[in-house]
């Protein structure tokens, strides 16, 4: 690591002329070099906007801030980076964590789970026409279908089907009970299922 | 029984889109990462001087016109070490527009601008 009071080598490369080894970036970002910084930006920010941005679709609003999160949090837990594997994703781990917690809070707010007297307002039927359509129209509909749910049974979903987290560990995280978990994905699929035999 | 056939359905529609067709936002926006450089180098300065711009060249990082001047001048390293961005109109820029008008070499903020 490179700190501030030693003298730099000789055969020190230039951060911004050549791709540098990951170890060496982090350290660099560590000495507060602001050249390895904006390096460290222009080569992850790319992945983590694109990670984040699908997690919270359609809630877009959202992704920019917690991009910097994501950032300003790597920096303030770069010391802890061994080099032992790569350093984006090292990164993409931090971004998932950023992610979980906004899940975390989204699905901690009492009216977001424990909603007992919950009743779809759409009916719900019961036919497998998903089998006729093609598979680029299903996926197609799936994410209309997911746009559609109200924030709680969307960020359930994906927590539970993308991210497969068990609904015990989403207990865990968001402070509520397994039950309650259950219930929560149980009347979002009902939600997902009645939106998706609605629109046919 | 409903309940089972519920989870089996949505489960497999949400695995088909995780695995398949996640959607692309392609690339950030530049703007935003000139927000996430200058907030970096920020919390940066607030525990202590960033690295001077006497060791960056001696790292052989390309200086901007500004740092190149700031650089040369015969102040202390204490004034080299200050986070001159703070204060430039490209920071400005570029903070708010994906295509800023700015072109010199050496500037992050006009790297953030290439593809």
């Amino acid at each position: 690591m490179h700190s501030l009071g030693q003298p730099v080598p000789d055969e020190h490369q230039g951060l911004g002329a050549i791709a540098i080894e990951d170890s060496q970036l982090a350290a660099a970002v560590l000495a507060k070099d602001r050249k390895a910084t904006a390096e460290f930006v222009a080569r992850y920010t790319d992945a983590v906007y694109d990670y984040i941005h699908a997690r919270l679709a359609p809630r877009h609003d959202q992704v920019e801030d917690l991009v910097q999160e994501v950032f300003l949090s790597s920096w303030e837990n770069l010391e802890r980076y061994r080099g032992t594997g790569p350093l984006g994703a090292w990164v993409m781990g931090i971004a998932r964590h950023k992610v979980e917690d906004y899940y975390r809070g989204r699905l901690r707010a009492p009216e977001s789970i424990d909603d007992p007297d919950y009743i779809s307002a759409v009916p719900v039927a019961t036919p497998e026409i998903h089998e006729f359509l093609e598979q680029a129209e299903l996926r197609k509909k799936t994410w209309e279908v997911l746009e559609q749910l109200t924030e709680p049974y969307r960020l359930a979903l994906i927590w539970r089907y993308w991210d497969k987290a068990s609904a015990r560990e989403m207990a865990q995280k968001t402070g509520k009970t397994e039950k309650a978990i259950e219930r929560l994905l149980a009347r979002a699929r009902e939600e997902f299922r009645g939106r998706w035999s609605y629109g046919q | 029984m409903a309940s089972e056939q519920n989870e089996r359905f949505v489960e497999r529609l949400m695995e088909s889109i995780a695995n398949n067709d996640l959607p692309k936002a392609g690339m950030a926006p530049n703007s935003l990462k000139a927000r996430i450089y200058s907030a970096l180098v920020r919390q940066q300065a607030q525990t202590g001087p960033i690295e001077s711009l006497t060791r960056s060249h001696a790292r052989g990082h390309e200086l901007c016109v500004f740092e190149q001047l700031v650089r040369i001048s015969p102040v202390g390293e204490a004034a080299k070490s200050l986070n001159i961005c703070r204060i430039c109109h490209a920071r400005v820029l570029a903070e708010h527009m994906d295509n800023p008008p700015i072109y010199w070499p050496g500037c992050p903020y006009v790297e953030f601008k290439k593809p």
